[in-house]
Parts: C-alpha cells; sequence; structure tokens
C-alpha cells in the first residue's frame, strides 16, 4: 500500500535530484578547493636536461629566464626590480604557492641568482630551477 | 486565469524547482575542472643560504664546486669534467657523509651548466644543494 503511494509520488515529480546535486556540490567543492592557478611565465625557453628532477607539486609561480637575461613573469617582460613586489603580491594571495625558474641553459647564473634573492626577499623561501625530465630529452 | 491555476498547481506539487540552480552549479563545476592544474614543472630544489650578498666564507663541513664563467668546473680546487663530478661527490660523499653541497658560480657562467652540475651532485648521492654567488667573473 504505502509502495504504491510511493509510484504515485515519483510519476509526479520526476526524478529526485537531491542525491546528484549533493554528489555535484561535493565535487565543485573539492575543485575549488584543489585548484591553483598557475601563473605563467609567457615566454618558452630552453631547459637542461636533469636526471634528478622532480616534478613540483606546488610550484605555480613560473618565472622565466632568457639566454639575454630578460625575465619573463606573468605573460610580460619585468625588470629584476620588479619580481620582488610581483612574489610579495603573488605570496600574500596564496601562501602555499612556491617559485619554479625556468632559466635558459645560455642563461648567465648572475641572473638566476639575482631572481632567487628577490623571490626570497619577497617571501618565498622554497624555489627551484625547472629541468627537462629524462623522459621528455 | 489559465496559467495562475497552472502555476500555482504545479509549484505545490514539486516545490522549488532545482533545474536552474543545478545548471549553474554543473557550469561552475566545469569551469574549475577546466582550469585545474594538471602539468607540473620538472625541476630541482635548490636553497639559497645568504639572501642578497654573497658568500664569501666557505662553511665548515661543506664540498665546494666552483663553476668559472668560462663553464670550468673545479671540486676540491681541482678542475674536472661534467661527468667525473658524480663520481668525485660519491668519494667525498663516501669521507664525509655529513657534508653538504655549495656550489660557488661565478656572474657569467651558464645555467645549463650549473643544473648539470647539481643533477651530478645528486645523482652522487647529497640532496642538499645551495647556491653561492661570486664576486669575480
Amino acid at each position: 500500500m504505502i509502495l504504491k503511494r510511493h509510484t504515485e509520488e515519483s510519476e509526479e515529480t520526476g526524478i529526485d535530484l537531491a542525491p546528484m546535486l549533493d554528489f555535484v556540490l561535493n565535487l565543485l567543492i573539492f575543485f575549488i578547493i584543489t585548484t591553483s592557478f598557475v601563473k605563467e611565465s609567457g615566454m618558452s625557453v630552453n631547459k637542461q636536461l636533469a636526471m634528478t628532477g622532480e616534478a613540483q607539486e606546488s610550484g605555480n609561480i613560473l618565472i622565466a629566464i632568457r639566454p639575454n637575461g630578460d625575465i619573463w613573469m606573468d605573460k610580460r617582460r619585468v625588470d629584476i626590480r620588479e619580481v620582488r613586489p610581483l612574489i610579495e603580491k603573488m605570496h600574500v594571495e596564496r601562501v602555499e604557492d612556491t617559485v619554479v625558474i625556468i632559466a635558459d641553459r645560455e642563461s648567465q647564473t648572475q641572473v638566476l641568482t639575482q631572481v632567487m634573492d628577490a623571490v626570497k626577499a619577497g617571501g618565498i623561501a622554497e624555489v627551484s630551477i625547472a629541468t627537462l625530465s629524462g623522459d621528455e630529452g | 486565469m489559465r496559467l495562475k491555476r497552472r502555476m500555482s498547481a504545479t509549484s505545490d506539487e514539486t516545490g522549488i524547482d532545482l533545474a536552474p540552480m543545478l545548471d549553474f552549479v554543473l557550469n561552475l563545476l566545469i569551469f574549475f575542472i577546466i582550469t585545474a592544474v594538471f602539468a607540473k614543472e620538472v625541476g630541482l630544489t635548490v636553497s639559497r643560504p645568504n639572501s642578497s650578498a654573497a658568500t664569501e666564507k666557505k662553511e665548515a663541513g661543506s664540498i665546494v664546486i666552483v663553476i668559472d664563467a668560462a663553464g670550468k668546473i673545479l671540486v676540491d680546487k681541482k678542475g674536472v669534467d661534467v661527468r667525473a663530478v658524480r663520481a668525485n661527490i660519491e668519494r667525498l660523499h663516501a669521507q664525509r657523509p655529513d657534508d653538504s653541497v655549495v656550489v660557488v658560480a661565478e656572474k657569467g657562467a651558464q645555467t645549463g651548466i650549473l643544473v648539470q652540475v647539481i643533477d651530478q651532485v645528486r645523482q652522487g648521492g647529497i640532496q642538499n644543494v645551495s647556491i653561492a654567488a661570486s664576486e669575480r667573473g
């Protein structure tokens, strides 16, 4: 008797969307929490091959250094003095972010160390140098 | 007259219509799935001991590797080839297992050589590598 009433009800209202909605909302919350937007450097460079490179899980501020010493960050060319304030701003927005410096294999180490110092002064201690992994090269 | 009757009748039966909300939530979900970061940079994490100051004093208990502007590599003041760095590090690591490595790169040295040296050191079994700047070069 009760069962019969149930079928009558479902005929009236269609499929119950509530469980699906719960599931979708959970997925949504998961993706919102885990999303970290990569700050692209906007420039491609030739990286050096390294066997011991590790995938940088939280490294999503990318700074590119070109062979002629140009620094690219946030899809535009920046001066070395701009790196620190930019890093400070990004560090405030998302504290877990770390920096990956994509230095061209022909760039000078002077620029690399300057950028590393600027990043450190901007408040991010963990810096890594991007490499080609063994299977990429 | 007809409209009013139909609307009030259906809303009484089904309650709030979830479909527009579901559409919206699904759109949000798709946005976050698309923008989620999947590609990760591969890199070597290095430390930079003293910020904004060139380190001339060598810490006790560290193996110093010098890269000069011409790309020559000196391990323990002896000139070695890039491919020989690993063997040298393995030997020194066996002698003094607690030592860390400091790579002193001169200003004009190329980043590619620096990355190769760091890679060799890590292959030689020492993960703790830091970069120091040199005044010369």
